[in-house]
C-alpha cells in the first residue's frame, strides 16, 4: 500500500511544480500558502493480469459465470470501450484485448460462432483500423475485421432500435445488433469516476435522440461532479436508462481500473513528487524541456502521442454492471482520492496535451475548454476546489489548430457560432439541432472519421457547470485571440492572473492547485 | 482637422452686363471652358439668345445633354440663387440647342446666328492624330464653311491656346501665327492614318506578336480569353500608333505635342476663311486654364486637368522632387478670366478679314514661378494635410528644384526598381504575403507611370519659357463698358489664389475618399432555387491537386517495396507533364490520368472510399466546405467543376447537386488509362455552366462562382458574383481590374505529410 494522497501547502522550502500545458510542461513556483493536492501515490499494479481476469469472468458479481451464459447458436456481442479510454493511450497490449481474448477462447469453447465486435464510440469518430487493431491485439483483429469487428454507428437507422422510455421520458435507443444479442459482454476501463456502469451500454451504443436527455445543458449544470455519480444528474439518467435496458438485453461487463502511472519511465518525473525527485529525474526534465521546445511541432505532437502509459492494472471485476460498477469506482477512489478542507478563491489546473477526444489527433480550442472547464474542474466531490464566484487559472498555449478531419464541426462551431454567443443555454436552443442533423457531418461522422456534428455543442455543455460557478477564467500562456473567441482572458504568467484574479476575488485570496498528473479526485470537506 | 473650404458665393443677383448682344452659338457648351461660357450668358447676359451645338452621345440627344447641364456644379451659384427648377426653366428660356458634330455633320447655322464663340476641342492633349485633325480642323473647317453660308456672317470667336506657338522663346506677340504647315495635306494624312495603321495591324508581322503574347498571358484562360485578349491588344496598337503618329507629326514640325498642332492648323483655316471670305475674326487664346476665382464660384473646376493631379500626388506625398527651374514661369489663367475676356472680345468684333488676336495668361504682367507656386501649395498643404487613411496625415516634402535631369535620373531609377520588383514578384508563389506585395508593387509601378506622363505633359507647357504679350486684352479691359466684369490678371493673388482657392478644391473629393477603409460587411447570401454556386475543386476547395491523389492510390495500393520506383517514376515524368500544363490543362489532365491504366476500378473506389476521401478532408478548405453548406442553405444549387475524373471527388458528393467531373475508362473492371469524355477545363467551364444554368434554371447574373486561377476567369467572368480564392497572380490581378472578391482560404487545412500518413494508415495497412 503506498502513500495516500495529500495536500501540500506551499513554504519557503517548497520546490518549483510541475504544471502541465498541451504538449509542454514548466516548473511554477507558486505563491505561498498555495495548497498543492496530491493523489495518493501510484498503486501496484496486479501481476498476474490474465490470472485476474479469469478469475473475475468465473467468479463475477451478481452473475453467473461467463462460460455458464454462453452456449452453441446464441448471438454475443462483445463491445468495448472507443480511443477515448484510458488517457494517455495505455501501452500494448491494451487491457481490451487481454479480456476480448479470454472472452472469446470461452465463447468458441462454448461453442459460440454468432460474435460481432463492436467498438462503443457513440457520437466519437469512427476508430481506424489500425486504432481497432491497437485495442483488440492483432489476433482478434485479423479474425474478426472488417466483417465482424466495426464501430458502432449512431446514423444508421436500419441499424438502431428504440428498446424503450425511462419513467422520465428519456428514449433508450441503442445499437440493434446489440439489444437483439443474447448478451451483451461490455469491456470497460475505467479511468475517473465519470465512466463504466450504467454509462457503458447506455451511452457507448446510444443515439443522438437517446444521448440528448443526458447530454444537455441543464442535466451537465447539475452533475455535481459529473465525477462523483451519486450526486450527478448525468448518472442518474444513465441509470434509469439502463434499468430499461436490463429489461431487454442482458449485459455482463467486464471493468478494470488502472493505476497512476500514466507516462513512461523516460519522463517519470511526471508520476513523482517534486521534491522527491532525484538528480536523474532533474536532468530528464531538463533534457525533456529541451528537447521538447526544440522539436517542430508535428514531431512534438507525435512525441506526445506516442508516450503510451505502462498502466499497472487494479482491479478487474466482472458482472452485472450495477454490482461490479461499486468495485470499480472503490479502485478509482483508492487512486485517486484526496481529501481537502474547504474550497478557496483561486483554483489553478495544469491541461494536458490529451483528452478524450484528440487521441492521434489535435486537441482544438473547444476541447481545451472541455478538458479545463468539463474534465478538471469536475474532479471533485462534494463541492468543487474553488468557491462559487471564485476564479479559474488553466494552463494551456491554446493554439487555434483543428483536425481538418477529426473535427469538422468544430471548425464551423468555433467560427461562427462561438462567434456570436459562448452561453451553453443560448448554444443549445438556437444551434444544437441544426448541427445534430446536419446532413454533411453525418455523412462525414459515418463515412469519414469525424466526430458527429452536434460533439462540439456537446463539449460547450460539459464547461456549462464550470461557466456558471466561476467568476473569471484565466488561461495563462495562451493565444489571446483563440482564448477570447471562447470568453476567457489570458495573462503570460502565473503572476499577471493573479494579479487579474484580483478584480474577482480581492487581494489575499487563498489558492489551491489542483496538481496533475496523476489524477486527483478532490474530496472536498 | 478639416480644411476650410471655400464660402459659398452668397445668393445675390448678378447685375447684367454690357455689351455682347445678339444670338449666340456656342460649341463645346459640355466642356470645361464651354461650361463657363454657357454659365456667364445664362447668367451675366440676359439679353443674349444662346444657341448650343452639341452632338448626341448615345441615347441622349443635344437638348438632353443640354438640359442634363443644370446639375452641373458650374450653376451651383445659380441653383442657390434660384432653385435647380429656376436653371431648368432658365435653360429653357434662353438655349436652345443644334444637333450636331463638328468633323463629321455640320447643320446649317440658324439664320438669327450674330456670333459663334467656339470653345469645341479634343479633351486629350494626346488624342489619335485622326481624332485630333478630326475635331480641331476639320471641326474647324466644317464651322467656317457654315459660317460662309449663314446670312448673318456672325462674328466668330476662336478659342484657341497660347501654346500653338509651338517651342518660341521670349515675347510672343498676339498676331498671326507664322508657318507654312499645309493644313489640307496633314488633315487628309491624319484622316488616312487610321486606315492605314487598322491595314497594318492586321499583317501577320503585327499581329503574329500581338496573338503569341496573349497566347502567353491569357492562354489558360482559354481560346476565346486569348482571342479577346489578342483584339483587344491590336486596337490598342491601332490607337499607340496613332497617337504616336500624331505626337511625333507635331514635334516634328516644331510644336509640343498633336494638339497644339492641330489647334495651330485649326487658326491657320480660321484665319484662310477669314480673309477669303471676310468673316469676322477673334482668336483667343489662353494659357494654361485652372479653377475660378470667383465665377461661378471659387474653385469652382469640371475635373481634374494639367496641374491637378500633380497637386494631388503631391498633396499625398508621392512626388518627392520636381523636374523644373525654380525660377521658369507657370502661365496659370483661372477659368473666369478667360470667360470674361473672350465674351468681351465677342462684344467687340474686329472688321472683316482681318483678325484680330488676344492671349488671355498671368505670364507677362503677373508671373507664377514654379518655385513660389511651390511656396504656397506646400504652405496650404502644411496647414491643411491630406488624411492618410487612418494614419494620421501626410506629410508632404520640401521640394529644392535640383534641375531636370537629376529628377529625372532619380525617376528612372525608381522606375527601373519597381518595374524590376513588378516583374519579379509573380515568380514567386501566390500567398496571400507575397500577392499584398505584388499588389502594392504594381501600385506603385501605375503611379509612376501615371506621375511620369503628368510630368512629361506639364513639362510641355509649365517648361515652355515664351512670355505671352497680352496688350489686346488689357486695351479691351481698360475700354470695356462700365459694369462689365474685369479681367486684368495683374490683380490676382496668387497666395489667395492658390492657398484659399485652388488647392482647396481640388483636394476637396480626395479629403472625402482618404477616410479609413471599412471592411466589407459579412455578406448574406440571398435565398433562391435559381441561384447556383459553381465552385472549382483544386485549390478552391482542396489543397490537393491531382498529383498528390495519384501519390496516395500508390500508398494505398501498393506494396511498400515499390514506392520508390513509382516515385521515381513519377519524378522523371515531371518535365513532360510541366510541359503539357503549360500548353493545356486539358493535355496535362488526359497525360496524368494514362497512369492509372492496368488499375483495377473496384480496388480504386475502396482506397478512394476508405483512405483517400479522409485524406481529400484533410486537404480540404474549411471555408470552401462552410460556404457550399452556406449556399445549400440559402436552396442554392450547389455544383461542382473539375478538371479531374468523378471517382475522385465521391467523398465530396453529398455537397453538391451537379458534379461536372470527366470519367475514367473502364474495360472488364481495369483502366484504360483513358477518358470517357474530355476533362472540363478552363473554357468548357463556362460552356459547361452557360449550359447547365439554361437546363436547369439558373440565373447567372444571381449566381456565385468560385475559382483559384486564371484558367477559371472565364467561368468567373460568366456569373453576377465571382470569387476568387487564393487567386494566382493573374487572377488575383485580373479580380482586381473587376473588383471581384477575393478570399484568403484554408487557415485549417492539413498538410501534405499527414493527408499522406491519412491515407496510408488505411485498413489495408492494418492487415498487411
Amino acid at each position: 500500500m503506498g502513500r495516500p494522497g495529500f495536500v501540500l501547502e506551499v513554504d519557503e522550502r517548497t520546490p518549483a511544480l510541475l504544471v502541465n500545458e498541451g504538449e509542454a510542461a514548466r516548473l511554477e513556483r507558486f505563491p505561498l500558502g498555495t495548497r498543492v493536492i496530491y493523489p495518493p501515490d501510484s498503486l501496484p499494479g496486479i501481476r498476474d493480469v490474465g490470472g485476474a481476469i479469469r478469475q473475475a469472468l468465473l467468479h463475477p458479481h451478481g452473475e453467473d459465470p461467463l462460460p455458464a451464459l454462453l452456449r452453441p447458436g446464441m448471438r454475443l456481442t462483445i463491445v468495448f470501450d472507443d480511443i477515448s479510454l484510458p488517457l494517455p493511450q495505455m501501452r500494448a497490449p491494451d487491457m481490451r484485448q487481454r479480456i476480448i481474448e479470454q472472452v472469446l477462447e470461452m465463447a468458441a469453447a462454448a461453442g459460440v460462432d454468432d460474435v460481432e465486435l463492436l467498438a462503443a464510440n457513440a457520437l466519437h469518430r469512427r476508430m481506424t483500423a489500425a486504432e481497432l487493431k491497437r485495442t483488440v491485439g492483432d489476433r482478434v483483429f485479423r479474425s474478426f475485421f472488417p466483417g465482424h469487428l466495426n464501430n458502432h454507428d449512431a446514423e444508421d437507422r436500419a441499424n438502431l432500435t428504440e428498446v424503450g422510455t425511462t419513467r422520465h421520458g428519456e428514449v433508450v435507443e441503442i445499437n440493434r445488433r446489440a439489444a437483439e444479442s443474447d448478451l451483451i459482454v461490455y469491456v470497460n476501463i475505467t479511468l475517473t469516476g465519470m465512466s463504466g456502469g450504467a454509462k457503458s451500454v447506455a451511452v457507448g451504443l446510444a443515439s443522438y435522440r437517446s444521448l440528448r436527455h443526458h447530454h444537455n445543458v441543464h442535466t451537465l449544470r447539475h452533475s455535481r461532479s459529473f465525477n462523483d455519480p451519486p450526486q450527478s444528474a448525468m448518472h442518474h439518467s444513465y441509470d434509469r436508462m439502463a434499468a430499461v435496458l436490463a429489461g431487454h438485453v442482458r449485459v455482463f461487463t467486464v471493468e478494470s481500473t488502472v493505476n497512476g502511472d500514466s507516462y513512461p519511465p523516460q519522463v517519470g518525473f511526471m508520476n513523482k513528487r517534486e521534491w522527491e525527485w532525484s538528480p536523474a529525474d532533474q536532468a530528464s526534465y531538463l533534457a525533456f524541456r529541451k528537447l521538447n521546445a526544440m522539436a517542430p511541432a508535428k514531431m512534438r505532437r507525435q512525441m506526445w502521442q506516442r508516450s503510451h502509459a505502462p498502466y499497472g492494472i487494479t482491479g478487474v471485476h466482472a458482472g452485472a454492471p450495477a454490482e461490479v460498477h461499486p468495485h470499480t469506482l472503490a479502485n478509482v477512489h483508492r487512486q485517486q482520492l484526496t481529501e481537502i478542507d474547504g474550497q478557496s478563491d483561486i483554483g489553478v489546473w495544469g491541461l494536458p496535451f490529451i483528452c478524450p477526444y484528440n487521441v492521434n489527433s489535435i486537441m482544438n480550442p473547444i476541447l481545451v475548454m472541455s478538458l479545463g472547464l468539463g474534465y478538471f474542474f469536475n474532479l471533485y466531490r462534494n463541492k468543487p476546489i474553488v468557491r462559487q464566484g471564485g476564479v479559474g487559472i488553466f494552463y494551456h498555449p491554446m493554439p487555434e489548430e483543428f483536425h481538418p478531419v477529426h473535427h469538422p464541426s468544430y471548425i464551423d462551431f468555433y467560427e461562427s457560432v462561438l462567434s456570436r454567443t459562448k452561453d451553453p443555454a443560448l448554444i443549445e436552443e438556437k444551434y444544437e439541432e441544426q448541427f445534430a442533423t446536419d446532413p454533411w457531418y453525418t455523412h462525414l461522422y459515418r463515412t469519414s472519421h469525424a466526430y458527429h456534428g452536434v460533439h462540439p455543442l456537446y463539449m460547450w455543455y460539459w464547461g456549462a457547470h464550470a461557466l456558471q460557478h466561476l467568476g473569471d477564467v484565466i488561461f495563462v500562456g495562451a493565444e489571446r485571440g483563440t482564448a477570447s473567441r471562447l470568453g476567457f482572458r489570458t495573462a503570460s504568467t502565473l503572476g499577471d492572473a493573479l494579479e487579474m484574479a484580483r478584480e474577482t476575488v480581492g487581494s489575499s485570496p487563498s489558492i489551491t492547485y489542483h496538481h496533475s498528473p496523476p489524477l486527483a479526485l478532490a474530496d472536498v470537506r | 482637422m478639416a480644411p476650410p473650404l471655400p464660402p459659398p458665393a452668397g445668393p445675390r443677383a448678378e447685375p447684367p452686363a454690357a455689351g455682347l448682344g445678339g444670338h449666340v452659338l456656342l460649341t463645346g457648351a459640355t466642356g470645361f471652358l464651354g461650361q463657363a461660357m454657357l454659365e456667364r450668358l445664362v447668367v451675366a447676359h440676359p439679353g443674349v439668345r444662346v444657341t448650343v451645338l452639341a452632338r448626341r452621345r448615345g441615347a441622349a440627344s443635344a437638348a438632353d445633354r443640354l438640359a442634363a447641364l443644370a446639375r452641373k456644379p458650374v450653376f451651383r451659384t445659380l441653383r442657390e440663387r434660384v432653385g435647380y427648377a429656376g436653371v431648368q426653366a432658365a435653360l429653357a428660356e434662353r438655349v436652345d440647342s443644334l444637333e450636331g458634330d463638328l468633323g463629321s455633320g455640320m447643320p446649317p447655322l440658324p439664320g438669327t446666328v450674330t456670333t459663334v464663340l467656339h470653345c469645341a476641342s479634343t479633351v486629350s492633349f494626346d488624342p489619335p492624330v485622326d481624332e485630333a485633325f478630326r475635331i480641331n480642323v476639320q471641326g474647324a473647317r466644317d464651322l467656317y464653311g457654315a459660317v460662309v453660308e449663314s446670312p448673318n456672317r456672325p462674328h466668330v470667336v476662336h478659342v484657341s491656346t497660347a501654346y500653338v506657338s509651338a517651342l518660341h522663346r521670349g515675347v510672343v506677340a498676339e498676331r498671326g501665327l507664322e508657318h507654312d504647315a499645309d493644313w489640307r495635306a496633314e488633315l487628309r494624312h491624319a484622316l488616312a492614318a487610321r486606315e492605314e495603321a487598322e491595314q497594318r495591324s492586321r499583317t501577320p508581322e503585327v499581329l503574329g506578336p500581338l496573338l503569341e503574347a496573349a497566347r502567353a498571358e491569357h492562354g489558360k484562360a482559354g481560346s476565346t480569353a486569348t482571342a479577346a485578349a489578342a483584339e483587344r491588344a491590336r486596337r490598342g496598337w491601332v490607337q499607340d500608333r496613332l497617337v504616336t503618329a500624331g505626337r511625333l507629326r507635331g514635334q516634328s514640325l516644331g510644336w509640343t505635342d498633336v494638339y497644339t498642332f492641330t489647334k495651330a492648323l485649326g487658326e491657320r483655316v480660321a484665319e484662310e476663311y477669314a480673309r477669303e471670305a471676310g468673316v469676322r475674326l477673334s482668336v483667343v487664346r489662353p494659357t494654361i486654364v485652372q479653377a475660378a476665382l470667383e465665377r461661378p464660384y471659387p474653385g469652382w473646376f469640371e475635373s481634374y486637368k494639367m496641374m491637378d493631379p500633380i497637386t494631388l500626388a503631391y498633396g499625398r506625398g508621392e512626388i518627392p522632387e520636381f523636374p523644373a527651374h525654380a525660377e521658369s514661369v507657370v502661365d496659370i489663367v483661372p477659368v473666369d478670366f478667360v470667360t470674361s475676356a473672350a465674351l468681351a472680345v465677342a462684344a467687340a468684333p474686329p472688321p472683316p478679314g482681318e483678325p484680330a488676336y488676344f492671349h488671355v495668361g498671368t505670364g507677362s504682367r503677373n508671373p507664377l514661378t514654379q518655385a513660389e507656386l511651390h511656396r504656397h501649395v506646400s504652405r496650404y498643404f502644411t496647414e491643411h494635410p491630406l488624411p492618410d487613411a487612418g494614419r494620421g496625415h501626410v506629410k508632404v516634402p520640401p521640394w529644392r528644384f535640383p534641375g531636370a535631369a537629376r529628377v529625372e535620373r532619380t525617376l528612372k531609377a525608381g522606375e527601373r526598381a519597381a518595374g524590376l520588383v513588378d516583374r519579379a514578384l509573380p515568380l514567386l508563389p501566390a500567398t496571400a504575403g507575397i500577392r499584398d506585395r505584388v499588389d502594392r508593387a504594381r501600385a506603385d509601378t501605375q503611379r509612376t507611370r501615371t506621375l511620369r506622363r503628368l510630368l512629361d505633359l506639364y513639362g510641355g507647357y509649365g517648361g515652355v519659357e515664351a512670355v505671352y504679350g497680352d496688350g489686346n486684352v488689357v486695351a479691351l479691359h481698360r475700354a470695356r463698358p462700365a459694369g462689365s466684369p474685369g479681367f486684368d490678371v495683374a490683380g490676382i493673388s496668387w497666395a489667395h489664389y492658390v492657398a484659399d482657392v485652388y488647392c482647396p478644391a481640388v483636394t476637396a473629393v480626395a479629403r472625402r475618399t482618404a477616410a479609413p477603409r471599412r471592411k466589407r460587411a459579412a455578406d448574406v447570401l440571398p435565398q433562391g432555387r435559381d441561384i447556383a454556386a459553381v465552385f472549382d475543386l483544386e485549390g478552391t476547395v482542396l489543397a490537393s491537386n491531382l498529383v498528390e491523389v495519384f501519390v496516395w492510390t500508390r500508398l494505398v495500393g501498393g506494396p511498400r517495396s515499390s514506392w520508390a520506383g513509382e516515385i521515381a517514376s513519377l519524378a522523371l515524368a515531371v518535365p513532360g507533364y510541366l510541359q503539357a500544363e503549360r500548353r493545356d490543362r486539358g493535355d496535362f489532365v488526359r497525360a496524368f490520368m494514362r497512369r492509372y491504366a492496368g488499375c483495377s476500378e473496384a480496388e480504386l473506389r475502396a482506397a478512394v472510399r476508405d483512405r483517400i476521401g479522409d485524406a481529400l478532408l484533410h486537404r480540404s478548405f474549411p471555408e470552401a466546405i462552410r460556404r457550399i453548406r452556406a449556399h445549400r442553405a440559402a436552396g442554392h444549387r450547389t455544383v461542382l467543376v473539375t478538371g479531374t475524373a468523378d471517382l475522385f471527388v465521391q467523398p465530396l458528393g453529398p455537397l453538391f447537386d451537379e458534379i461536372a467531373a470527366t470519367r475514367l475508362q473502364v474495360r472488364g473492371g481495369v483502366l484504360t488509362g483513358r477518358l470517357e469524355r474530355p476533362p472540363v477545363v478552363g473554357e468548357a467551364r463556362a460552356a459547361w455552366a452557360r449550359r447547365y444554368a439554361e437546363t436547369a434554371g439558373v440565373d447567372l447574373k444571381r449566381s456565385y462562382a468560385y475559382g483559384d486561377s486564371f484558367s477559371d476567369s472565364a467561368l468567373l467572368g460568366l456569373v453576377g458574383n465571382p470569387v476568387a480564392v487564393n487567386p494566382d497572380h493573374r487572377l488575383h490581378r485580373h479580380a482586381a481590374r473587376r473588383a471581384w472578391r477575393v478570399e484568403e482560404w484554408g487557415a485549417h487545412t492539413g498538410g501534405r505529410i499527414d493527408a499522406a500518413l491519412t491515407a496510408m494508415s488505411g485498413p489495408a495497412e492494418a492487415l498487411r
